[in-house]
């Protein structure tokens, strides 16, 4: 080992006596960082990655859409189930409709699917919490969780359900007579929006209550392990009729990924700076340890060690003050993702209440998904600060003279 | 009888130092040579230029004119980063504040002056062990500097001085923080220690006494050896 860095090892932690109060305030700055930008960058990448995996559920990994009601005819589906990365195809019809149930009513959306072929599209079985999807017909609905809460819901119940085309026939003087249907089943998918408003029925139901006749919105389509979305859709758009236009999960959900996407990048750019100001600090004390050192840097030149080494010395205490903080600070970091759930609730029960944080978070548990591009990145980053923040320190201590600096008092 | 070998010589060394607006002349002409195994004591009074002619001499200063020659080599023609990468193994300092690192015991601050040159093996470790015991502190050899005496803290710079076998030891009053009687340990000790590794030493020391342990005594005054 170098003398130069074995040295910088022995003066951050030297054997035989207390960690010096600089190394533990050092490495303690830079491993807070490193901690906070782990955490944040998970959580950000957890509701990220949450979002993609229920739009994917819930609308397959690519979505072909109508541009308005289309039919869904069979040269389509053929030219659909022609192209190689699509594995299943299922068209669905949706809108919105009003519920009742008890007098009290609801607004909820209502998507109506094939049943048979939405099943190897959309793994939906995974979320069902009451009922049976055998259950459903052209008679039933599933429900959302929390509208089935809100509205006093079981299955077995019937339920009223108002469509648009009834407030036309309303106003062609016609009786209005709502659709009673069957409660099949409640889902619950963990996401607060989808959970609190959505109807799942027969695309037949749908057509129905909507005036559709044979027409859809669209299709959900699942691709073959392992395909590219981006290539799929390409192939899918080259043989759609202009009517319809296939998107990824992505693009149909651009602007709400743009915003995660940029959130995180925010906190992600305001939380370098913590670790920008713990090396400051670093180079703060690193200097003061200099000035303190003089007469044992005087030495080393006296008995050997050039300047460039002497500067080595200060940065290796930079790098190792780096890497003490960063593995610190990823033990801390994935402490604190492993227990984040028991944090978040104890927080919301000493302020806002744990109903209060599903209501406005949208989510049940705090979600959380490391990447390891960002490990790297915030490991390089830390440990590169550090040693940087050596420079300074090392440039001054290389100017020393060691005849100047073995005079100096 | 061949003649012995001139390991450090020095001709014609001048050094001025601004003082407010004079100059003052600390070196004029100085002429110094040490032979191999040879102990030499340099006495004068505080301000007299000991301290400036063993800078010199260890090439940590530069002299305004003369020549310095390390053996074979003429170290007034390298540059101070050139000299700086032959100290470490042409010479050893003794200073009197001892200059050991806190934070290393007193056998690895024996043994950071082989590293400080890149040497460090099974030899060089069993070296500091054997200097260690040779200078008394056999037993020691864990225990960090704040735990050890003055005289104890000189021993192990006199032991590092000693590590990697220089032609020859520049002590610049080793004694002058340390009590008589220990300081007179100190002497016995760099005397006999450079003689059994036959290595020069050079002594800057106010003290007669110990000046007179060496083979041969100068007097710098007036900038020039009386």
């Amino acid at each position: 080992m170098p003398w130069y860095f074995y040295l910088a090892l022995k003066q951050l932690f030297p054997a035989g006596r207390r960690l010096p109060f600089f190394t533990l305030i050092s490495v303690a700055g830079v491993g807070l960082g490193v901690a906070l930008m782990l955490v944040s960058t998970s959580v950000m990448g957890g509701f990220g990655y949450q979002i993609k995996r229920m739009i994917i559920d819930t609308q397959g990994e690519v979505q072909i859409r109508g541009r308005g009601p289309i039919e869904a005819t069979a040269a389509m589906e053929q030219a659909i189930a022609r192209v190689p990365a699509v594995a299943a195809a299922a068209p669905y019809a949706q809108g919105v409709v009003m519920l009742e149930f008890n007098r009290r009513p609801a607004f909820p959306t209502i998507q109506g699917f094939a049943l048979e072929r939405m099943r190897q599209v959309i793994p939906l079985e995974r979320y069902l919490i009451a009922g049976a999807w055998s259950e459903l017909d052209d008679d039933a609905v599933i429900l959302s969780s929390l509208l089935a809460n809100s509205l006093g819901v079981n299955v077995g119940d019937l339920v009223s359900v108002y469509s648009p085309l009834m407030l036309e026939r309303m106003k062609a003087q016609e009786v209005l007579l709502p659709r009673a249907v069957r409660v099949a089943g409640i889902f619950q998918i963990g996401h607060q929006q989808l959970d609190s408003s959505t109807v799942l029925c027969s695309l037949r139901l749908m057509q129905d209550l909507y005036g559709m006749d044979q027409l859809i919105h669209g299709y959900n389509v699942r691709l073959q392990p392992g395909a590219d979305p981006d290539v799929a859709v390409a192939a899918l758009n080259a043989v759609l009729p202009p009517v319809a236009r296939a998107l990824t999960w992505f693009e149909a959900n651009a602007d709400f990924q743009a915003v995660i996407s940029f959130e995180r990048n925010m906190i992600f750019f305001l939380l370098t700076f913590i670790i920008v100001v713990a090396a400051f600090s670093i180079t703060s004390s690193l200097l003061v340890t200099v000035v303190r050192k003089t007469r044992e840097i005087g030495l080393l030149g006296a008995m050997g060690g050039s300047a460039r080494q002497v500067a080595l010395c200060f940065c290796a205490q930079g790098l190792l003050i780096g890497v003490g903080g960063t593995l610190g600070g990823l033990g801390l970091g994935f402490t604190l993702l492993h227990y984040r759930n028991a944090l978040v609730q104890f927080i919301a029960s000493l302020t806002m209440g744990p109903e209060v944080f599903a209501k406005f978070y949208q989510f049940n548990s705090l979600p959380a998904h490391t990447e390891s591009k960002d490990v790297i990145i915030i490991i390089v980053f830390s440990i590169l600060a550090a040693t940087l923040a050596g420079l300074i320190p090392a440039w001054r201590a290389a100017k020393l003279k060691p005849v100047e600096a073995l005079r100096s008092e | 009888m061949s003649n012995p070998v001139t390991i450090l010589r020095a001709a014609g060394l001048r050094k001025n130092y601004p003082s407010g607006d004079r100059t003052l002349a600390v070196l004029q002409g100085v002429d110094f040579s040490v032979s191999a195994g040879e102990t030499v004591s340099v006495r004068g009074e505080s301000g007299s230029g000991k301290s400036t002619l063993l800078n010199i001499l260890a090439g940590l200063d530069r002299s305004e004119a003369g020549e310095l020659w390390w053996g074979a080599e003429a170290a007034h023609q390298l540059s101070l980063a050139e000299l700086t990468a032959r100290r470490g193994r042409y010479l050893g300092m003794v200073f009197q504040s001892y200059y050991l690192i806190p934070e290393l015991d007193a056998y690895a601050n024996i043994l950071m002056a082989a590293r400080l040159v890149g040497r460090v093996g099974p030899a060089e470790k069993a070296r500091v062990t054997q200097l260690l015991e040779r200078v008394g502190l056999g037993e020691r050899g864990h225990h960090l500097p704040s735990q050890l005496s003055g005289g104890e803290r000189q021993r192990v710079a006199v032991a590092r001085a000693l590590l990697n076998r220089p032609a020859v030891i520049l002590a610049d009053e080793p004694t002058g923080n340390l009590d008589e009687a220990t300081g007179d340990g100190i002497i016995e000790l760099l005397v006999s220690a450079c003689a059994e590794a036959q290595a020069a030493l050079v002594l800057v020391t106010h003290n007669v006494a110990h000046a007179k342990k060496t083979q041969r005594q100068l007097h710098l005054q007036g900038g020039r050896f009386a």
